[in-house]
């Protein structure tokens, strides 16, 4: 690891790109959040990330996102020989 | 809570924020990341958390109390390394060696009345021996003070990052670490992006689909499979375990390096290795220094002639192969290497390897030789048995008149694996430095390009990280 000086040596830049990173992350395949949060919602306190999750999946497909990185998915996983369905 | 999971993903976001909120308060983050160590060590079984209680209590008060010349100073630090070992060897060993005694006594014809004890497993309890012993042994030897604070040393057995699989952190590398607040720019940010998101591609990537599509389905029943297969099965998990492990000591390393805390490297192009020792030397680097430091070195190391070297050498790497797990294919394997590194031992002392041992040409058979060494120990490493690997090696004698299964992937990810283990030491750190040049824009494009491409390839199934079960 090096120790020189550089351009996001503020704490709070790195953490913001993190987290922008993440979030894009779970816009551009949304399916894989709302399953884990539904999975844990049998008591029902995840019911309000639950419904956020859920709305931003209805955004990513509504803009196409969503169903660009499951082609896409679909496309790798057809040649790495998987049978994704 | 693994690091490639939504979980840790969540954790690590929360983390991060808290520890550089406290960061001008030294004492509160130290407390802060504790609870948040305790807790991840938690989420897998709470019960578990006295195991680490007690372990770092022990470490804490030996450490204290050998640290100067004392009475019974050598007893107080051999009760403490034996109180590690023995609650290591009550939860990882007992039920081996009591099924050992069953069967010799069996053999003899006698009864012996003795039960399983069937616990479960502490999840990383080999890692946090490895750490407290490290602890009291170094402040034993004069290499370190003694901290006062039980709150350091818990924090440095269950730190977050190294707790499940290592790397193996050496007090006297993480405790000073402690005494002051660290700052964001003592850290690259772009290496440790480049590692963490390196790590993920070689985890979720080449390991899970070497997992599914070869290593694991082959291991289950070599009976089934072909020639082809079963060969082509021990050079994928050479890449698979290659993969996986330091996928996820390097995730550890950025993972830590982000919240303000250095560990040191685990791997450096272990496959290029010329001979044994070289192997050890690139390959779970930690573990090998550890090994040498606090058992080999114990030993003797190699001060007492060329037998008691030869046998140091063994007992160390016997040792080390059971470490990895109650099972006779892991002492052999360990027994594997502990020849091959008396050969080594042996060869590069020699006469001959003085006058030719720099030519060209003997470098490629050494490099060679250690490759195919190494690949056919990983088939006892990886076997779940004796028997399964006189499975495995009758099929690669006869083929089992099976077809081959593999698919083009699968060579695909054995030479991406190749490549990626073969990059220059400071690649990474160049690379790193030229993303800390840009602006967070393009560090964040390049971050979120990669996490999507890792995303796409990523298969459905996933295997769990191989030295979680160690």
């Amino acid at each position: 690891m090096t120790d020189k000086p550089h351009s996001a040596a503020n704490p709070w830049t790195r953490a913001a790109i993190i987290y922008v990173v993440l979030a894009l992350g779970v816009f551009a395949f949304p399916g894989g959040f709302v399953s884990w949060l539904d999975d844990r919602n049998a008591s029902g306190w995840l019911t309000a990330p639950l419904a956020l999750a859920q709305a931003i999946d209805k955004v990513s497909a509504a803009v196409g996102v969503k169903g660009i990185g499951q082609a896409l998915r679909k496309r790798f996983a057809t040649f790495a020989g998987e049978d994704e369905g | 809570m693994l690091f490639p999971t939504i979980e840790f993903g969540l954790f690590f976001s929360v983390s991060l924020a808290i520890v550089w909120a406290l960061n001008s308060y030294n004492d509160l983050k130290k407390l802060v990341l504790l609870a948040l160590s305790l807790a991840f060590y938690a989420s897998w079984n709470w019960r578990f958390l006295l195991l680490l209680l007690a372990s770092a209590g022990v470490s804490y008060v030996v450490g204290l109390y050998v640290e100067r010349e004392r009475p019974f100073r050598r007893a107080v630090l051999a009760a403490g390394v034996a109180i590690d070992l023995g609650i290591l060897g009550y939860f990882k060993y007992l039920d081996f060696f009591i099924a050992q005694a069953m069967t010799l006594a069996d053999t003899l014809g006698l009864h012996l009345p003795l039960n399983f004890v069937n616990v479960t497993l502490p999840v990383a309890i080999s890692f946090l021996t490895f750490h407290a012993i490290s602890y009291i042994v170094d402040v034993y030897r004069g290499r370190l003070k003694a901290s006062r604070s039980p709150v350091d040393i818990l924090l440095y057995i269950s730190f977050f990052p190294h707790l499940v699989a290592g790397p193996i952190v050496r007090a006297h590398e993480f405790l000073p670490q402690l005494a002051s607040p660290r700052r964001a720019g003592d850290f690259s940010f772009g290496e440790n992006m480049l590692l963490i998101l390196g790590g993920l591609f070689k985890k979720m990537v080449i390991a899970n689909y070497l997992a599914v599509r070869l290593v694991d389905p082959v291991f289950t029943d070599p009976s089934q499979f072909s020639r082809l297969d079963l060969i082509v099965a021990i050079y994928a998990y050479a890449a698979q375990i290659y993969a996986d492990f330091s996928a996820y000591t390097d995730i550890a390393i950025g993972v830590a390096a982000l919240l303000g805390y250095r560990f040191p490297q685990n791997f450096n192009q272990p496959y290029r290795a010329l001979g044994i020792g070289d192997f050890w030397r690139r390959w779970h680097m930690t573990l090998s220094n550890w090994l040498r430091d606090y058992l080999y070195i114990s030993l003797g190391g190699n001060r007492h002639g060329a037998w008691r070297t030869a046998r140091n050498l063994m007992l160390t790497m016997l040792l080390g192969g059971l470490w990895h797990g109650a099972n006779w294919t892991f002492l052999i394997w360990g027994g594997m290497h502990g020849a091959a590194l008396i050969v080594d031992h042996a060869w590069r002392r020699s006469a001959t390897f003085a006058r030719v041992g720099s030519r060209p040409w003997v470098k490629v058979i050494d490099w060679a030789i250690t490759l195919q060494f190494v690949c056919l120990a990983w088939l006892f490493f990886r076997a779940p048995s004796l028997d399964a690997v006189g499975t495995y090696l009758s099929g690669v004698l006869t083929d089992n008149g099976a077809e081959s299964t593999i698919v083009p992937i699968v060579p695909v990810l054995i030479a991406c694996a190749a490549v990626t283990q073969a990059l220059p030491p400071d690649f990474r750190a160049r690379l790193g430095r030229r993303l800390d040049n840009r602006g967070p824009w393009a560090q964040g494009a390049f971050a979120f390009v990669t996490l999507y491409l890792i995303l796409v390839m990523a298969p459905t199934a996933a295997a769990p990280f191989i030295y979680f079960q160690f």
